[in-house]
This record gives structure tokens, C-alpha cells and sequence, in this order.
């Protein structure tokens, strides 16, 4: 069994005040969900509403990497703010349809794209009708 | 006035000023050609007429002849004065005698009689008078900056025209030194400046400023000025430009021609408004400790070099006194420990030998309750042996509570504190606490004052430091008593425990190594042999364990360790190390017992705790074949396999009902996370589930009920779920996943994931909706749903692990069973994670079921939004 762990690489710079656009390269899993969070926490310290993350260089994600996605986009969504995924690899986009995440947090090719949906502010969740 | 210099004293020699007293090492510079004077006369100084006040017997001429009453008066003030001055310039000038009568005292070595009496001849020979000599004596005896600019007048003295002015000049100096010497502060010394040495050379003031660590000066000694005027410039802050500022920059002084052509303030200048002004760093052995400034009434032409040098000699004698007193500007700074600590704390690691920075502690009445150690230096070694971050930042008393017992070390430095005289002792006896237990430490103590904080210095023999060290450890692990042998003087030393251990009364005397089998028992004899052995003749540390037989019959279980100390020559010269009594290790024993006991307690609370996980799990989903379920043409199977780590054990659920409405609900779920928590959860959303699922609603409906739940009830867990209604009567699946991966359908060789229909795992968020799908099943039909404990590897997406999945699920087994089995045997999960199965196989139905349907796959039929 082959687990190349190579550790996890967060990078935040900020494309506007109050949004964070936070570049990841590594596999979000359990032994890195913690350090991952903690960065994102700085963040929601920090005063970031809305959360880009590039996770074009996420080989690997699972059900510990997106509970993070989920709880910054609890945390967001109460302050009201926003999360993007950006262009996603393919494993990590499957496993967000699969959960269901990318219904909730829209993925985008570019960051450009995501910040015009930040502009557009584009509704959080889609009210229920039940 | 006439002054001469001899050739080799040329202006420009840049010779560093040696300090005051100090005599070179090269030999007296006199040993030259004969000096060829060069004289300047009074009347080419450029300086105005020298004030009546002298000390050479130039005093001011007699009142006129006007013996009106207020003339007898006066006159007679001045001839009382005259007699004061006399007497004055006898007793200064007495003083540089008996310096001379030392000189020669300590030259000749002769004694104090014989010298005067030598004075006395030799200045008869030279035709000078004994005052005179003595300042040539001085001269040649300290070889200072003073003696270069006197020996141009004395060493000629003999046979020269001016020979009693310029030795006039010579003693005018001494005098000005002598009175500076004796002066108790640097009053005293302007003073005796002004009136020795300056006011021959035309000068009618002088001020003597003392310079600050933050380039402010403060105005130490003034003579000359106005009342008051030393008032008004008692300190002149820092960067404000003054005369006497800049005289303290430039190396060669500030001189000024006049000080109306310079807009620079100064003491006095309204005095003096166009008066000369000189301003001269005061410095010795390269530290400028202020600045010299003299005054003149008139502008200031160029001086000759060796007026210059004269006056750089008497900057350089303030120097001494300002380094030796400080302004009485000093105390009266506010008391702000901060500053005066800072550069203390500087100062302090500079030390070679431990020191520790002391600031006062005011109690709530502002007395002096202690002193708070504010620094320790790196040097630093506590006599108890502990770390330095220990003893940094106390109190000095709970650092060293017997500092105010015999040692009176607490006093001493209370009393430097209160009067700012020094304290110094050599090997005072200082008492740490190690444990309680009291060691006696010898140390060389030196306490000193500096502005507000108290440096303490201490120096600790080095034996002792080490055996404190030693003991610190040692101690640690439980009362060893420590020991160390002079094998050259056969001293040996004993700390308190050590008599403690032997049973011994503390005055007795130690017993040495060689004599310890004497004191065990006959049985360890060999063994005590053999440790001697090691440790006298391989000189090698060694230690032996040996019952001691105390002189009160008890007998204790001893460990001893020692090393050899040894010298260059590798002979030993001290013995040291320690005993510890290990019968008392029994009781660590017991402790150590009874701290497994409580461990094993928590650790079989643990355990308990996930068997109790296991049996929620176990009580709720029966783990094998046991199905729970009897529908007519349908097989239901279930698969419930814990993690193999029972702490994995967690949050994965089945369940597979019959519905009153005769539909049959399926679901698979999964809680995130692991344990009793998680299978807490676990049992909420599945019998919530089952409770939802009797209301008739469908799949998509059910799992956004189950969501709010999980979102609200739950403590903010998320969960996957899938979930399906199975119709009998119909053979169709209606079904919705939140989160979850997809069932699979078997038929035949092919096995196929039902498509991605939209779902949210449950939690995420307060409410969302679920899309459903529906498919109708076939005889033969097999249906898989599963959790990802299933599929899951690090190394796969879930692609990959799906479709390995995919491959074992198309061999289908004869029964369900086999199948599900299978698919857990041939998992190709790398996590250790509870796995969850649910299948179904559709068989024939029976007639009430319906018609039996074709055996096409229909994998996403049709969906429902």
C-alpha cells in the first residue's frame, strides 16, 4: 500500500478585503483535514466572507477534506458570505457530486468566475418548496 | 606671565592623555636634548590680565592709602582674606610636600624623616624652593599628561631667568590636581580649577558638566558665575545645542573666539556676551564622562599649544572626578527600574560570573518588601542547581528563603540598596533549599548599586555548583545523599542526607568509601570489593547495591554511585557520587502499582465503551444472516461488518422494513465520524427513518425530513444515506440518496451504479430537497446498496474502487447471501471502516405479486425530479 503523503500545501492570498483565495496542493484526508481547517478558520478570523478554493492540485479528497468544505460553508453562510470550489480535479469533483456538496457550493473553472458570482450574490441555497 | 615649552612637547603630538596617576611604561621624557625654551610673555597672551586671585603669592596689591573707617575696614577684610588665601595655598600647598616626601619615601626607601630632610637639601641644590622641588618630584613620578606640561617649566629650573615663573606655573597645576584630588565633589573641584589653574590663564569662569547616558548634561561644579546662574542651568537636555554640548563632540573641543559671533547659548553669556568660551570633552581611558568649559571675559585669539595642553590636562582631571561622583541630579531622578534595569541587564551578561539583576519590590504601603530578580545572566548558576527560567523573574526571598536567614545575604543587599555602599565578601557562606533539604554553598559575593536596581554577583565555587547539580537531580528521584573525597588531602564531604541515610549524628565524622564494607553487611563484601575496584583501581564510575548496617540496628537496601575525578594525568584525585536508599523504592513501587491499577481502570473504560458501541450497533442491526425481513418473491440480505479497530466502530447503518403500506424500505447510511457518538447518531436518523417512512411519503421526501433531523437533532453530524421504497407488487424502486453512493444493479453479467441523482448529505444545511429516481426490477435482479467502508481507498478515486466493486458483484452467486459475502471477502477497502451491505433479489413472483417481468436491465428508466 503506497500512501505518498505529501504534505499539505495551503496558500491564501487575497483577490479582494474580504475574500480569501485559498490554493491547496496535496490530498485532503484525514491527517490533513485538521491543518486545512486551521487555515480556513484564520480566515473566518481574519473577516473573509467568501471563500475561493483552488483545489486544482488536490489529487485526492475525502469524506474529512469535504466535511471542512461543509463547515466553512456553515460558517459562511451565516455571516452571509460564499464558497467557491475552483476547478476541481476530477476525483475531487467526483466525490463532490457525489456527496451532493457541488449542488450547495457552486464549482467554477476560474476565479474569475467565481468572483462574478460573488458580485452577483448568487443565493445561497435555493429555498425549499415543501 | 611667561610660559615656556620645551621642543619635543610640539603642538601637534597626538599622544593619547594617559589617566591621571597612571605613570607610562617608557621611561621619563626628559632624557633628551636640553630643553630650548621658547617663552611667550604676558604680553602676548592673548587672554586679559589674570585676576587678582592666585595662590602663588600673587595676590592683589594693597589697598590705597585711604584710612577713612570704611578703608580700615576694608583693608582690613582684605588683609584677613590675604591671610585666609595664605593659608590656603600653604595648606595645598603642605599637601603636594607630603605627596613629594611619599614619592621619595617609597623611591629612596627611606623613611618619612630622611625625605623631608632630602626635600629640603635638594631644593637648597637647586635653588628652588622645597614647594617647587616637590612639584618636580611629583612629576617625575607620575609621568602624566600634567607632567609633560610642568616639566617644561622645572626641568630648567636651575640657572633659568624665569625659572620662578615658569615653576610657578608648574606648581599652579599641582595645586589645581591636589585640590581636585581632595575636593569632595566636583564643586569643589570648579572651584580649585578656577582658582589654581584657570585665573593665571585669564579665565574667569568655569563650568564642569557632566554628560548623560542620553547626551543630556547636567551641570556638576561651577565657579565664577553669577548667583543663581548655575541654577538656571542645572541640566540642559539632550540634542538642545549648546557651547558645552558640542565641546562633548568634538574630540579637540569647542573653542569659541567670542560668543557673540555665535548664536550657541550658554552658561553665563549674558555675563560675558562677546567673552571667549572653551568647551573640552572630559574624558579618561576613552570615555567622555563631560565636558570642561571655561569662561573668558574677552574674545579669544588662538591659544598656544601648551596653554592648550594645559587646559586639555584639566578636562582630563574633571574627567576623574565626574567618573568617581555622580551630579546630585542623579538621585533625584524619578525611580523608574526599567531603564537602569535594561542597562544593568546589559551589563550582566557581560559578566564572567553569575549575577542577577535585582529591582526593588514595594508592598502596598510602598516599604520594601523584597527585590524582584529581574534578570539572571547566562552565566548564571543557582546554588540549588535549578534551571535559570526558574529563578528569573522571583522574588528573591521565595527563590532563596534562607537569603534572609544566616547568611544575611537578604540584608546585605537590602543595606546596598538603602545606602548604595558596595558589599563584597569572599567565601560567604550561602544556604540553598534542594528539596527541603538545606546545602551549605560557599560563595565570593559582590553587591553593588546601580541607579535603581541592586546587581548581585556570586561567585560559586565550582565543586560546589556541581555537587548542588548532582544533589538537584539525585534528589529528585528521591532523599540521595551526596558525597565527595579529597583522596589528596583525604577531605571528605558529606551533605545533611548522607548522615541521614548512615543513621550517623551530623557531627560525626563522614565515613570514607574504603571503609564502607566495614559499615554492610558481611554478605555484600565481594560485592562492595568489586565496586571499589572499579572505581580506585580502573577509575571507572561504578555503583553497587548493599544492605548498610546503620549504628541503630536497622538495616537499609543502599544503592551507591561514584566517579573518579581525575586529574591531568588521569590520576584520581576525588572520589564523588551518592547513596540512595532503595528500600524506599518499595513505596514508589506500590505508587507505580496502584497508577497501572488506574490505568488498566481507564483503559478498560475505554474498551468498555466501544463494546458498548458494538452492541448498539450489534442490537440494531443484527450482523449476519438473521434476516429480518419475509417478503414473498423478494430475498433481502444484510451485511454488517464493525471495523476491526474497535474504536472504529461507529456510525454506518441498514435497515430493511415492510412498510404497512407493504411497500419495503431500504436504506443504508452513514454517520461521520466514529464511536459512541456517531452511533448515538446513527440510531436517531435510522429510527427516525422508520418513523418517517410509516407517514407514506416518498424517498425524496423521507430524506429531507431525515435531513432536518440530522441538522437539528443530531448536534450538527453530517450522514449519507440512500434509501429506497420497493413496491412487490409492482417490482418497482423508487429511491433518493443524500450524499450517498449510488446502489448497484446486478442483472446477469452486467452491474451497473443507478445514476447521480441530486442529493445533499444530510446536515449540511437546514433544509434542501432531494431528486428521485425509479427503476422496475426484474426476476433475477439483484440490488446493492452499500457504504463506502465497502469501496474506500486513499489511493482510488472512487471511480476506480466503484468499478472494482462492479467486477466482483457481476459474478453472481447462486443465493444472496453468497453474494454479499463475497462482496465484503473480495473488498478492496484499505480503510479499516464499518462496512454496511443491503441486497435484494428479486425472485418469481408469486401470483398475488403480479406478472412477472422481462430481465432487462433498466438502470435510470426514468427519473423523477
Amino acid at each position: 500500500m503506497a500512501i505518498a503523503h505529501n504534505p499539505l500545501s495551503v496558500e491564501v492570498s487575497l483577490p479582494r478585503e474580504d475574500v480569501a483565495l485559498v490554493r491547496v496542493e496535496g490530498h485532503l484526508d484525514l491527517d490533513t483535514a485538521t491543518e486545512f481547517q486551521a487555515h480556513l478558520a484564520n480566515q473566518l478570523h481574519h473577516g473573509r466572507k467568501h471563500f475561493l478554493l483552488d483545489l486544482s492540485e488536490v489529487p485526492f479528497m475525502d469524506s474529512s477534506g469535504m466535511n471542512i468544505i461543509l463547515r466553512v460553508y456553515q460558517e459562511a453562510r451565516e455571516l452571509p458570505g460564499s464558497v467557491h470550489v475552483i476547478n476541481p480535479t476530477a476525483p475531487v469533483r467526483r466525490v463532490l457530486d457525489l456527496t451532493g456538496v457541488s449542488l450547495t457550493v457552486p464549482i467554477s473553472e476560474k476565479v474569475d468566475e467565481a468572483l462574478a458570482l460573488i458580485d452577483q450574490g448568487l443565493p445561497q441555497v435555493e429555498a425549499p418548496d415543501s | 606671565m611667561t610660559m615656556s615649552r620645551p621642543p619635543y612637547e610640539d603642538a601637534a603630538s597626538p599622544e593619547r592623555p594617559a589617566p591621571l596617576g597612571d605613570a607610562p611604561s617608557d621611561g621619563p621624557p626628559d632624557d633628551g636634548p636640553p630643553p630650548d625654551t621658547v617663552s611667550v610673555t604676558a604680553a602676548d597672551t592673548p587672554v586679559a590680565a589674570p585676576p587678582p586671585a592666585g595662590s602663588g603669592g600673587t595676590a592683589g596689591s594693597e589697598p590705597s592709602g585711604d584710612l577713612s573707617p570704611v578703608g580700615r575696614l576694608a583693608a582690613t577684610v582684605e588683609r584677613l582674606r590675604r591671610e585666609v588665601r595664605a593659608a590656603q595655598a600653604e595648606a595645598e600647598g603642605r599637601a603636594l610636600v607630603e605627596l613629594a616626601k611619599g614619592v621619595l619615601v617609597e623611591r629612596l626607601g627611606c623613611g618619612p624623616a630622611a625625605a623631608a630632610r632630602h626635600l629640603t637639601e635638594l631644593a637648597e641644590q637647586a635653588g628652588v624652593t622645597p614647594l617647587e622641588l616637590a612639584v618636580d618630584v611629583i612629576n617625575q613620578s607620575a609621568q602624566d599628561r600634567l607632567s609633560e606640561v610642568t616639566l617644561g617649566f622645572l626641568d630648567t629650573v636651575a640657572g633659568r631667568a624665569r625659572a620662578a615663573e615658569d615653576a610657578e606655573a608648574a606648581v599652579r597645576l599641582r595645586t589645581a590636581e591636589s585640590g581636585a584630588l581632595a575636593a569632595q565633589d566636583t564643586q569643589a573641584v570648579a572651584d580649585s580649577l578656577l582658582q589654581h589653574a584657570l585665573g593665571p590663564l585669564g579665565a574667569v569662569a568655569v563650568a564642569i558638566w557632566a554628560a548623560g547616558p542620553d547626551g543630556s548634561l547636567t551641570l556638576a561644579g561651577s565657579a565664577g558665575f553669577a548667583p543663581g546662574e548655575s541654577a538656571r542651568w542645572h541640566y540642559v537636555p539632550p540634542d538642545v545645542a549648546t557651547v558645552a554640548r558640542r565641546g562633548l563632540t568634538e574630540r579637540t573641543g569647542h573653542w569659541v573666539e567670542s560668543l557673540a559671533r555665535t548664536s550657541l547659548p550658554s552658561i553665563g553669556r549674558h555675563l560675558f556676551p562677546d567673552g571667549g568660551r572653551v568647551a573640552l570633552p572630559a574624558g579618561t581611558g576613552g570615555r567622555i564622562h563631560g565636558v570642561l568649559e571655561i569662561v573668558w571675559p574677552a574674545p579669544l585669539v588662538p591659544q598656544p599649544p601648551q596653554v592648550v595642553r594645559q587646559m586639555e590636562a584639566l578636562a582630563e582631571l574633571c574627567a576623574h572626578t565626574l567618573e568617581t561622583s555622580r551630579p546630585p541630579q542623579a538621585s533625584e531622578r524619578p525611580p523608574g527600574p526599567l531603564p537602569d534595569a535594561t542597562e544593568l541587564m546589559d551589563l550582566a551578561e557581560g559578566l564572567h560570573d553569575p549575577a542577577l539583576v535585582l529591582v526593588p519590590h514595594l508592598d502596598s504601603a510602598g516599604g520594601l518588601a523584597d527585590f524582584r530578580i529581574q534578570h539572571v545572566n547566562s552565566r548564571f548558576l543557582d546554588p540549588a542547581g535549578r534551571p535559570r527560567a526558574v529563578v528569573n523573574g522571583a522574588l528573591l526571598l521565595e527563590a532563596y528563603p534562607m537569603a534572609a536567614g544566616e547568611s544575611e545575604l537578604f540584608q546585605r543587599v537590602e543595606r546596598v540598596y538603602a545606602t548604595g555602599e558596595p558589599f563584597r565578601a569572599r567565601r560567604m557562606a550561602l544556604t540553598a533549599l534542594v528539596d527541603e533539604v538545606a546545602l551549605a554553598a560557599t560563595a565570593d559575593i559582590s553587591i553593588s548599586r546601580h541607579g535603581s536596581c541592586v546587581l548581585l554577583i556570586w561567585r560559586i565555587e565550582d565543586e560546589t555548583a556541581r555537587l548542588a547539580s548532582l544533589l538537584q537531580n539525585a534528589q529528585r528521584l528521591g532523599r540521595i545523599g551526596g558525597f565527595e573525597e579529597n583522596l589528596l588531602t583525604g577531605e571528605i564531604t558529606w551533605n545533611g542526607q548522607m548522615f541521614a541515610l548512615y543513621g550517623r549524628p551530623e557531627s560525626s565524622p563522614p565515613v570514607p568509601l574504603e571503609r564502607l564494607a566495614a559499615h554492610a553487611h558481611p554478605d555484600d563484601a565481594v560485592t562492595i570489593g568489586r565496586f571499589l575496584r572499579t572505581l580506585l583501581h580502573h577509575r571507572r564510575p561504578a555503583s553497587a547495591a548493599f544492605r548498610l548496617q546503620r549504628p541503630d540496628g536497622v538495616t537499609r537496601h543502599m544503592r551507591v554511585v561514584a566517579e573518579p575525578v581525575l586529574d591531568t594525568d588521569d590520576r584520581p584525585v576525588a572520589l564523588r557520587g551518592a547513596y540512595q536508599d532503595i528500600s524506599s523504592q518499595h513505596w514508589t513501587e506500590v505508587a507505580l502499582a496502584a497508577t497501572r491499577d488506574q490505568l488498566a481502570h481507564t483503559e478498560q473504560q475505554a474498551h468498555e465503551r466501544n463494546r458498548l458501541t458494538l452492541q448498539l450497533q450489534h442490537a440494531i442491526m443484527p450482523p449476519t444472516h438473521n434476516t429480518p425481513l419475509e417478503v414473498p418473491g423478494l430475498q433481502v440480505a444484510v451485511r454488517y461488518r464493525p471495523a476491526e479497530e474497535e474504536q472504529l466502530v461507529g456510525g454506518d447503518w441498514y435497515d430493511a422494513v415492510r412498510l404497512p403500506s407493504g411497500l419495503v424500505m431500504l436504506c443504508v447510511g452513514d454517520v461521520a465520524g466514529h464511536g459512541i457518538e456517531a452511533a448515538t447518531s446513527m440510531v436517531v436518523l435510522r429510527n427516525a427513518l422508520r418513523g418517517l417512512a410509516v407517514t407514506g411519503a416518498g424517498p425524496g421526501q423521507l430524506l429531507s425530513w431525515l435531513n432536518m433531523v440530522a441538522h437539528h437533532l443530531t448536534g450538527a453530524v453530517t450522514a449519507t444515506a440512500v434509501c429506497g421504497l420497493y413496491d412487490p407488487a409492482r417490482g418497482t424502486l423508487r429511491w433518493a440518496r443524500a450524499g450517498h453512493l449510488p446502489p448497484v444493479l446486478v442483472n446477469g453479467e452486467a452491474a451497473v451504479p443507478l445514476p447521480l441523482v441530486k442529493g445533499l448529505l444530510l446536515g449540511a444545511v437546514p433544509e434542501t430537497r432531494y431528486e428521485e429516481g425509479e427503476l422496475d426490477l426484474a426476476t433475477g435482479d439483484t440490488l446493492l446498496m452499500y457504504t463506502d467502508g465497502l469501496i474506500e481507498r486513499r489511493d482510488r478515486s472512487v471511480e476506480e474502487s466503484l468499478s472494482h466493486l462492479l467486477s466482483t458483484a457481476r459474478t453472481v452467486p447462486p443465493t444472496l447471501d453468497q453474494q454479499l459475502d463475497r462482496l465484503l471477502v473480495h473488498s478492496r477497502s484499505d480503510t479499516d471502516d464499518d462496512t454496511c451491505i443491503v441486497g435484494i433479489r428479486v425472485g418469481p413472483r408469486t401470483s398475488d405479486d403480479g406478472e412477472p417481468r422481462d430481465e432487462e436491465s433498466r438502470a435510470g428508466e426514468s427519473l423523477h425530479a
